[in-house]
Parts: structure tokens; sequence; C-alpha cells
């Protein structure tokens, strides 16, 4: 039995193509406008003057790179906190999953977590979110998001081995400060990746 | 603009503050009505008034139902007292206005002794006070910047206060007006009562918009810091005139309309003019403490995604 199941995310490999974003839509049919996953293209620059020909301007720091993110499966998850019904909890592998049957839909969960993973099904009038495609696990098999991705950028195991394995770093711009909740996520930035809490670049697709 | 859900929250989160306040305050008219002129005209005074508090609280109770997506399980919504302060307002909310409802039966069919009824009220009193802390608590996460500081529980008080003090306002001046088209007994003790009451209300809503012009301003420096800057920017953008309207209607209300009100109540005979103003502080203040519920909700930053 797992302690801590955890993703690992290569932000220098990931091309933002959303094949991961699909998989995960299509394994868990869901609705337009919630995804469990999402994959964020995060960049910025600006221009300098040509100190010969002030008319002529340069590209400077230019840099982008793409963040897939779903749930984290905190160690200190805030929506298992703060729901008011109980109706999240995390399981003895670390999967924090939502009951929907006790799911009262307050949305508090998305109030609190700083991932964007608890999402509003109107359909279903709950909250949803990414369960690591549990029944999947639990058979021994891989989430359909890291099965999906071209560019082998996602993971998934045992918290402990995937930071032996990749390091340690578990945040940087624009994701939030990992200490609010101890993410169970070991990231392999991005060579131009800008520092957690940087405003020097923008997410450029907000929509996904 | 908001969606449907998030007006149910402005609209609960004001009434029932406005109920809390209105309870507290009207325990105070009540006390001190009590020592003026006795048990039998304090009650005539603020007995109606009380009345008038659980229809306001059912109302902001069933808005608060609207924001759920599946109302069908709220009674769940306790299940956290541990962890949540979600179930802890709930909790509170639901507790008061139990409480709350005991006391107004006792008051009103005179159960027990004036001792007992006093008792019950200040517990009331007390778990009303609890519930506005609670619920200003939901909104102080580690990952909502412009929402966890201590602006919030002080601006949700004075929300609770002013709303609560001109509400009574209101209620004792409509009072009045009943007990004069009714008729009945020499109403010079109650129009006394009822002046008196007046003043005091206005001095406490002229000295609450102080306090709260205090609270807007040092959140606002707050935003200057961080993460919370954006929100600064969205006021600024987004919501410059709703924030100017909001300031200046509960300036007019709370500090123009009162102080006039003040003026007026400390003379005789001037009845239209007192009822006018405080329905008017009254309406002037509701709406410009609605207008700053929804710029909290509307301009607050969230860290992350």
């Amino acid at each position: 039995m797992a302690k801590q199941l955890a993703f690992h995310f290569n932000s220098s490999l990931c091309n933002g193509c959303k094949a991961c974003v699909i998989a995960c839509k299509s394994k868990n049919a869901l609705p337009v406008d919630v995804n469990y996953r999402r994959v964020y293209e995060y960049g910025g620059g600006g221009w300098v003057a040509d100190p010969m020909a002030p008319a002529f301007l340069t590209p400077n720091n230019i840099f982008v790179y793409s963040l897939s993110v779903a749930c984290m499966h905190c160690e200190n998850p805030a929506c298992v906190d703060v729901c008011p019904a109980k109706a999240i909890e995390k399981r003895d592998d670390g999967i924090v999953v939502v009951d929907s049957d006790k799911c009262i839909g307050c949305h508090y969960c998305s109030w609190a977590c700083p991932y964007g993973a608890p999402q509003f099904d109107p359909e279903e009038g709950t909250m949803r979110k990414c369960d690591m495609c549990a029944d999947v696990v639990d058979e021994g098999g891989t989430p359909y998001c890291v099965s999906a991705c071209p560019m082998r950028a996602l993971d998934f195991g045992e918290l402990e081995e995937l930071r032996a394995k990749y390091g340690t770093v578990a945040e940087v711009a624009p994701l939030p400060p990992a200490d609010i909740t101890n993410p169970a996520f070991v990231l392999t930035p991005h060579r131009h990746s800008q520092p957690v809490g940087s405003k020097v670049g923008r997410v450029y697709d907000d929509e996904v | 603009m908001m969606e449907t859900r998030e007006w149910a929250l402005v609209t609960y989160t004001i009434l029932s503050q406005m109920a809390v306040g209105s309870f507290l305050v009207l325990g105070a008219v009540h006390f001190l009505a009590q020592r003026k002129a006795g048990e039998a005209e304090a009650d005539r005074l603020s007995d109606r008034a009380l009345l008038a508090i659980g229809p306001v609280l059912v109302l902001g109770v069933l808005a608060s139902l609207l924001h759920l997506g599946n109302p069908a399980n709220a009674y769940r919504a306790i299940a956290n007292i541990g962890s949540s302060w979600l179930s802890r307002e709930i909790f509170f909310t639901m507790a008061f206005t139990g409480v709350g409802f005991v006391f107004a039966i006792m008051q009103w069919r005179k159960l027990a002794t004036p001792a007992i009824r006093n008792a019950v009220a200040v517990l009331a009193a007390l778990i009303g006070v609890v519930a506005v802390y609670s619920m200003s608590h939901i909104y102080m996460l580690a990952n909502q910047p412009t929402w966890n500081s201590a602006a919030t529980p002080l601006s949700f008080f004075c929300t609770t206060l002013l709303l609560g003090s001109l509400a009574i306002g209101v209620a004792l001046s409509a009072n009045y007006t009943y007990l004069k088209s009714r008729k009945s007994a020499a109403l010079d003790v109650q129009a006394n009562l009822l002046r008196d009451a007046l003043r005091w209300i206005a001095v406490a809503a002229i000295v609450v918009l102080g306090f709260e012009l205090v609270v807007i301003s040092a959140s606002l420096i707050d935003f200057g810091s961080g993460d919370a800057a954006a929100s600064l920017v969205n006021i600024a953008e987004d919501y410059n005139t709703l924030f100017i309207l909001r300031i200046s209607l509960v300036f007019l209300g709370a500090g123009v309309f009162a102080f006039f009100l003040y003026r007026t109540a400390s003379v005789l005979g001037q009845e239209r003019v007192l009822f006018a103003l405080v329905y008017g502080a009254f309406a002037l203040v509701l709406i410009a403490e609605v207008m700053g519920r929804y710029l909290f909700y509307a301009s607050h930053i969230k860290i992350g995604f």
C-alpha cells in the first residue's frame, strides 16, 4: 500500500498540447467548463531599444513555459479542512476524493484550494475534482493523463520515490507557494521558470 | 457581474448581520428604557420590534440556501464543526435563531421572570456575536490575501452594528406610529423614550461610521502589499464608481442624516421630520452596505488558480 501517491510534471518537456486535459475530460465525462486537469501557458518578455538606432526594438527576456495542473492531493488539503459536510476525505494512499453523495455544493472548497482543483458541476449540483483515476490506480493501472502525454512529461507514483528520482521542487510562478497546503507534487522546472510569486509574466490561456 | 449564487451570499450575510445587530441594539434600548420608565413601558416600546427580527433572519437563511448547488444535502452542513468555520457559522446562526425565538416567545407571553428573560436574551446576544465572528472567519483563508486580514471581522461587525442600530430606529418609529394610530393610552412616556432611543442610535451610527471608514482605509492600504495589490487595481479599474458611491452613501446615511436625527430628536414635536430622517438613514446605509459586501466578493484576489 502506497503512503502518498503523487504526480510528477516535467515543465521542460511539456509543449502545451493539452492531451492530458482531453484524456481526463473523456475518462471522467466532464461537462464544458469543468476540467480536473488544466494546462496553463505562462510567459512574458519585453523590448529594448537598440542603443545605436533607438527606432529599432529588439525582443528582450522572452520566455514561455507550460504547467499541467490538477489536484495535488496535498499533505494538508485545505479542501478537507473547510468542507462543512465532511464530503472530502484523504484516503490511506494519500488520494483526496470528494463523496458527491455528501457534498452540498457550497463551493467553499474551491475558495480554499490554491490549485483550482475542486470545481462545480452544474449538472450534478456538486463539486468534483481529480481523484488520480482512483478506480484505475486501485487495479494497478496509471492515471489517464499520465498515459496520454505524448511528451512523457507526466509521471505518477509514491511521493518519496518521485522526489528521489526528480528532486523536491513543487513551486514556480504562477503556482501558489507550496507551504500553503504541502502538495504531493514534484516539478521538473523549465529553464525559464520564474520564481513563485513573480509578476514578470502572465497566464496566456485562461480557458483551459 | 456576479451570479445568483454570490447575490445569495450578499443577501444572507447582510440580513443575518442586521438581525444580530438589531437584537444587540434592542437589548440595550430595552435595558435603558426599563431603568427610565419601568418594565411595562419598556416592553411597550420594544416588543413589536423584537418580533420583526425573526422574519429578517428567516429571509436571510432562505437566501443562503440559494447558494447551495445541492440543497437536499443542506442538513449535512454542520458535520465539520471540528475544523470548518462554515459549519461553525451555520451552527451558531441556528443556535442564535433558536435561543432568540425562545426569548421572543417568553417576552411576548411574559413567561418566567424579567430576570430570567434577560438572561436568555444575553445568551442569545452572545451566540449572535459568535455567529458573526464565525462568519468572518470563513473568509480568512491562507490563499485569499484580500480576505485574510482583521479587516474582515471588523467590517462585518461594523455592518452588524450600523444596520442593527438604524433598523431598530426604524422599528421603534414604526411602532410609535402604530401606537398613535390605535389612540391607546397616553403616549408622552413612549414619545420621550423614543426620542432618547433615537438620539443614542444616532450617536452609535456616527461612532461606528467613523470606525468603518478607518477599517476601509486600513484595508485598502493593506491591499498595497504583495498579491492583494491586484484587488486594489480591480476596485480602481472596474468598481471605482461603485466604491465611491458606497462611501458617499454610508457617510450620508450614518453621518449627515444621523447628525440631523440627533438634532431633531432633541426637540419636541418634529415627528414627521424625525421619521423621514430615520427611514432615510436606514435606506441609505442598507444600500451602502450591500454595495460594500458586493465589492467584498467581487474584488477579492486568490493566490494560485
